[in-house]
């Protein structure tokens, strides 16, 4: 058995996977209510779907970007020495926020979506006071300020050790000709995401402050479109992020399944380096539609969201194809589910750079197609990797062993997501928008489709959440 | 139209990629040195790469040159004068200088914003979305359509603005 030694760590991933799991569970059935008043089978207020619809929106970013840590953090601290007090500090930064943005929507009734676009919060603060709002942007902040402090920590860590973040994304081989393998994948990937997500939630911080400040005082007010391009770069590269953490488990687990190395060779290295550039560069993708924005940057917002395609397309899924390729690997709930996640995530990838186009992007934007790409990635890509390592913890950990339900419930997860997805695409390319409490008749049909899969994943979800609760009892008692 | 070209690729390249994966999986339980593998691996990666580069490449050059941010395309296609329509988003409401057109009729909408940030979809009488642009408070966006067919067109938002935003539609009509 090979644990992680630090009992904290183990203890620290266990909460986090717990507490993943759960809100999950609870975010996808807000989905399923959607989806269901949205095909006309039940009847809830518009003020209340939106209020599920942000919930549903944060809770999920919120779940992803937790799993995303614990995959990170887990195998990290088998490279690098790192203090899992941080660890709990981002956890519990995470839990407080999570708690006033909670009582933010159901409360004080904050309605404006996770993505809080500017002036919105404060109109909103007219009909239901200024409390919703502030506590919802504080919640954020706090959130952010958790992640903001791990990702400093780790810098100075990684610094320390690799004597700079060039160094760790590995500048040595890429530029000066180092020859060999540099710094193991678990450390690259977290360098990348130390740099574009503290760059993200710096953006971040900087427009909730703002609407924060106008709030309390109207009199100070920023710029709609400014604030809109830092809102993005927030968003779009949190929500990257959150993949790029995850994927660390499908470097590490593929590797061990199939004893065949995964290192970071020059090509991995060149793409990952790309990752880091292109999604620092490509949030304007969501401002396509906003002609006032310079047509220069709205073409590199394409040109790049193309770009942003390759790494991932050429160097991590075409690895891990490679890597099973005539491997004699056992499949079991780990294994498969991360080597199904990386379809998930190539699958979400491809509607995604097609809307990234221009010319699509002028009938397609803020259509149900949006959502129909993300819930593709997140869904069939990062929690898939989120819950694969779920399995492979406890089997590592405690003494967890594959049954026959694990293989129905996976596979109930991806069939039924599928739905999910097809229906969202579907809905996109009939020109349905997005965000609408309430659906036209032609529209429906799609809707209905959706919330039907919907019931079955969140069935398999909990049927897998079952069996990780169940046999965490032996990672407590370690053999 | 794009529409339905978005949805034809995904479908196609998703079977493509869910071949790729069945094979790979097909393949797995058998077992072999991993260098010759990657060694062949990585010669057929080159050809993906350049492969990727030429499919991007192509949809670039084929997509860049039809911009909608500017008129000079629509004004190419056809004589007559462009009509000017100021367009205000309000929740939940579009106030338009002009409500009723014909067909041949240019239009550029000037779109903009009263108190949140709205999106203005031009959708056709069978609820196609044919064009659309933000509208921003303090920016304005000049978005341009020419009427080809008559019927009632409606215009949805298309950009969250709080709980009336599904129900902030309006409905323009243009006339053989
Ligand atoms: C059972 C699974 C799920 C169902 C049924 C579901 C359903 C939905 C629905 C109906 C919407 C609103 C669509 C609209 O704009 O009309 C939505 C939005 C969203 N979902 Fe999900 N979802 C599921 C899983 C997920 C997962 C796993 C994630 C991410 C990890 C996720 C993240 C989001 C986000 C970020 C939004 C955008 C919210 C907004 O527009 O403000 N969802 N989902
Ligand atoms: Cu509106
Ligand atoms: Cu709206």
């Amino acid at each position: 058995m090979e644990a992680s030694g630090n009992p904290l760590v183990r203890r620290g991933v266990i909460w986090y996977l717990m507490t993943t799991s759960l809100v999950l569970i609870l975010m996808m059935a807000f989905g399923v209510i959607m989806l269901l008043n949205q095909g006309n089978l039940i009847n809830i207020t518009p003020e209340w779907f939106y209020k599920i619809m942000t919930a549903h929106g944060i809770g999920m970013v919120g779940v992803a970007a937790l799993g995303g840590t614990a995959i990170m953090w887990y195998f990290l601290s088998k490279y690098l020495k790192i203090n899992p007090v941080i660890f709990l500090i981002n956890f519990t930064c995470s839990i407080i926020g999570v708690i006033l943005i909670l009582i933010a929507i159901f409360a004080y009734d904050f309605s404006d979506a996770w993505t809080f676009l500017y002036p919105l919060p404060f109109q909103s603060t007219k009909a239901y006071g200024v409390l919703g709002a502030l506590l919802f942007l504080f919640g954020v902040l706090i959130l952010g300020v958790g992640y903001l402090i791990m990702y400093f920590y780790l810098a100075g860590r990684l610094i320390k050790e690799y004597g700079g973040l060039g160094k760790s994304l590995g500048w040595d081989y890429i530029f000066r000709g180092k020859k060999g393998y540099g710094p193991p994948p678990a450390v690259v990937a977290t360098t990348m995401v130390i740099i574009t997500n503290s760059t993200a939630i710096i953006a971040g911080a900087i427009v909730i402050i703002g609407s924060i400040l106008n709030i309390i005082n109207p009199a100070i007010t920023m710029d709609p479109m400014l604030a809109k391009h830092l809102t993005y770069a927030f968003g779009h590269i949190f929500c990257n992020a959150t993949i790029y953490m995850a994927v660390i488990a499908v470097y590490e687990v593929l590797a061990k399944y199939t004893s065949r190395p995964w290192k970071s060779n020059k090509a991995f290295l060149i793409a990952w380096n790309a990752s880091t550039l292109f999604t620092l560069m490509i949030y304007t993708h969501h401002l396509l539609m906003d002609f006032a924005v310079p047509t220069w940057m709205l073409i590199i917002g394409q040109v790049f969201s193309y770009a942003n395609g390759l790494p991932v397309m050429v160097v991590t899924a075409y690895g891990a194809l490679m890597i099973v390729y005539r491997s004699g690997i056992k499949w079991d709930f780990a294994s498969s589910l991360l080597f199904l996640s990386m379809f998930g995530w190539v699958a979400g990838a491809i509607p995604a750079i097609i809307d990234a186009t221009i010319v699509v992007n002028h009938v397609m934007h803020n259509t149900k197609w949006v959502p129909g790409h993300f819930h593709t990635y997140m869904g069939m890509g990062v929690i898939a990797m989120i819950l694969g390592f779920m399995y492979y913890f406890n089997k590592t950990e405690g003494s967890m062993k594959h049954s026959r339900i694990d293989t129905f419930s996976i596979s109930l997860f991806f069939t039924f997501f599928v739905g999910i997805v097809g229906s969202f695409l579907y809905a996109g390319s009939i020109s349905v928008p997005r965000r609408w409490a309430e659906h036209m008749p032609e529209w429906v049909l799609s809707d209905q489709v959706g919330a039907l899969s919907g019931v079955f994943v969140v069935l398999a979800t909990i049927l897998m959440t079952i069996r990780f609760f169940a046999c965490l009892k032996n990672v407590e008692r370690p053999s | 139209m794009y529409q339905t070209i978005a949805l034809f690729l995904t479908v196609f390249f998703e079977f493509l990629l869910a071949l790729a994966f069945a094979f790979v999986y097909g393949e797995s339980k058998r077992k072999a040195e991993y260098a010759p593998i990657q060694e062949k691996g990585y010669k057929i990666r080159t050809y993906w790469f350049f492969g990727l580069i030429g499919v991007m490449g192509i949809a670039t050059v084929l997509t860049l040159d039809e911009l909608p941010y500017h008129g000079s395309h629509a004004e190419a296609t056809t004589t007559a004068e462009t009509k000017v329509v100021d367009v205000v988003g309000i929740q939940y409401n579009w106030e338009m200088s002009e409500e009723s057109f014909k067909v041949g009729d240019k239009v550029e909408f000037v779109v903009t914003a009263k108190d949140v940030t709205h999106g203005f979809g031009l959708y056709t009488e069978d609820l196609e979305l044919v064009a659309q642009t933000q509208a921003m408070p303090e920016y304005k966006n000049s978005v341009y359509f020419t009427f080809t067919e008559p019927g009632t067109y409606k215009i949805l938002c298309l950009e969250y603005c709080s709980i009336g935003h599904h129900v902030m539609v309006k409905e323009i009509t243009v006339q053989p």
